[in-house]
């Protein structure tokens, strides 16, 4: 029996195959997913997703939402999702370093959660393709 | 320079009068006088005709050839007053005029089409969100099943006392579309009338760049944000307006968040509603501002058809099938968890429709204001042909009628 994942956008459907294993980021953690798991419903942090088709490891930054497996279909509902193919490198590091300083900048609570909720997404979209963020992040 | 009216048209071979003459005036069945002897005119002179006064064929815009028109107008003006005021024009502004109508037409059938087919593809939008909802739907249904008992405790559905109103405007960004970003515009300032009655502040994110030079050009209306659409709505968009709203609700900034936008109900009726998007209700129903809920489960959907060769739109219910889950589900985390993150998909996932369906509405406003525009640009084109069409045959027969004169003389 194979897995069957399926990651659902807002306004498209993002992946729609059979893969061999699935990693999540949630709020308590990773999980690892195999084919045969057990019926499990879990909430997303913004985070990476780790995908191995072929022996073939692939990552996708996603930006919140929740998972559900049961009978071997993974269905994953995000507010959005980048494949680490689209995303532009030079891009998202720029995007991380304006995060970081809007964060530094931002005044009262309303600011401050803004802030921090751009800055994990830059961070997730960074992790994705690889790459480190330059500087420790302040939580 | 006082000009003589014109001797009652005779067969006599007389020269034609040197002067140009005030031909009779214009009865007022908008026919055309009979032309005077400008003939044999001095060179450089056209022939000058009246013609029926159409809207936008002013005397302003048009060239006059001769300066003795004016004189001629104030003529016929002050001995016919209650004829309407002639407006002289020539040949070769009526042929310009219509010309500009032509086009004008096919700029207006180009953009009827245009926006047909935006709608058809603001229609697939909704539908490729189908999948989506559905299956939100679905686990929040269960998720909420499995919390009946317990006291719900987050942050998005948090009911707290109304002391600040955050009110969502949706509108347009281009014009062209009849009284579409009108229409929402005074529903806004009807509620924050209603709201300023009974003593609530409120704030105001505009959407869209009619509704945001709206807003600009009023600075006495409190604004928080003012956003500026895409053409076609995206995720990014509605995640950045979500995360506005988000923490202005969770700051405590305001305690309601209302969402104005149109429905796309007909193409005819731009039909703006209120929508209480924050708090969210932990089932997710979606509630208006009189209190109307519609479940979560029901979603309705709306579809450009044709009908008898003409446009129409169809809405259907589609309700969400909410089967409990077969056998037993782990929950990784707390319920109230799990719901805490099913929520902000809830929020996104509103927000999309909504812009989703101001677009549909504004394209629907749109086609029915350029059907119309194509509709009066063929009838002015028609008035014009006919005028246009007189008065050249008006000119032939004088120049028949000078070279018939000028035979007889020979003979």
């Amino acid at each position: 029996m194979t897995l069957n994942l399926r990651v659902m956008a807002p306004n498209r459907i993002v992946w729609n195959s059979e893969v061999q294993e699935i990693i999540l980021s949630t709020n308590s953690g990773q999980i690892g997913v195999l084919p045969n798991h057990a019926p499990l419903l879990t909430a997303l942090d913004i985070g990476i997703l780790k995908i191995r088709i072929n022996g073939q490891w692939s990552t996708m930054a996603l930006m919140g939402g929740f998972a559900m497996i049961d009978n071997n279909q993974m269905t994953i509902l995000v507010n959005e999702a980048e494949k680490a193919v689209e995303i532009n490198p030079q891009e998202a590091r720029d995007t991380f370093q304006i995060a970081q300083k809007k964060l530094a900048q931002a005044e009262g609570r309303k600011q401050v959660i803004e802030a921090n909720l751009a800055l994990k997404r830059a961070k997730a979209r960074l992790e994705a393709i690889d790459a480190t963020p330059p500087s420790p992040v302040p939580n | 320079m006082q000009v003589p009216p014109c001797p009652p048209a005779s067969p006599s071979p007389a020269s034609p009068p040197p002067l140009p003459c005030l031909p009779p005036p214009p009865s007022p069945a908008r026919s055309f006088p009979a032309r005077g002897g400008a003939a044999a005119s001095p060179a450089g002179r056209k022939p000058v005709a009246a013609c029926p006064a159409f809207e936008g064929l002013s005397t302003r815009s048009l060239s006059l050839r001769i300066s003795e028109s004016a004189d001629l107008n104030a003529e016929l003006a002050s001995k016919r007053p209650e004829s309407r005021s002639v407006t002289v024009c020539s040949l070769k502004d009526l042929r310009d005029r219509i010309a500009t109508v032509k086009n004008t037409q096919k700029i207006t059938d180009a953009m009827k089409l245009v926006a047909a087919a935006k709608v058809r593809r603001a229609q697939e939008a909704v539908v490729n969100g189908r999948p989506f909802s559905e299956n939100l739907v679905k686990v929040l249904f269960n998720v909420n099943s499995q919390l009946q008992t317990e006291d719900i405790d987050i942050p998005l559905t948090q009911i707290r006392t109304v002391k600040k109103i955050a009110l969502v405007v949706i509108t347009g960004d281009r014009g062209l579309c009849g009284g579409f970003n009108n229409y929402v515009l005074k529903k806004a300032e009807e509620r924050m009338g209603q709201l300023r009655k009974i003593g609530v502040e409120y704030t105001i994110v505009s959407i869209g760049k009619k509704g945001n030079g709206y807003f600009k050009r009023r600075p006495y209306i409190p604004v928080d944000r003012l956003i500026d659409g895409e053409s076609a709505p995206t995720t990014k968009e509605a995640q950045s307006i979500a995360d506005e709203l988000f923490s202005l609700f969770v700051s405590e900034d305001v305690d309601k968040v209302e969402l104005l936008y149109t429905r796309f109900v007909s193409l005819i009726k731009s039909d703006p509603v209120i929508h209480t998007l924050l708090p969210l209700s932990p089932q997710g129903e979606v509630c208006d501002i009189n209190g109307n809920c519609v479940d979560a489960a029901d979603d309705e959907m709306f579809r450009l058809t044709t009908k008898e060769g003409k446009f129409s739109v169809e809405r259907e219910i589609v309700r969400t099938e909410t089967p409990e889950f077969t056998g037993v589900l782990t929950f990784e985390q707390e319920p109230i968890q799990i719901l805490d993150a099913l929520l902000p998909l809830y929020l996104n996932s509103q927000i999309l429709r909504a812009l989703q369906e101001s677009i549909a509405s504004e394209l629907a406003a749109r086609m029915n204001a350029m059907n119309n525009a194509s509709d009066n640009a063929r009838d002015l084109n028609k008035s014009l042909s006919i005028s246009y069409n007189r008065q050249r045959q008006a000119k032939i027969t004088g120049e028949i009628l000078e070279i018939v004169a000028g035979s007889t003389v020979t003979i």
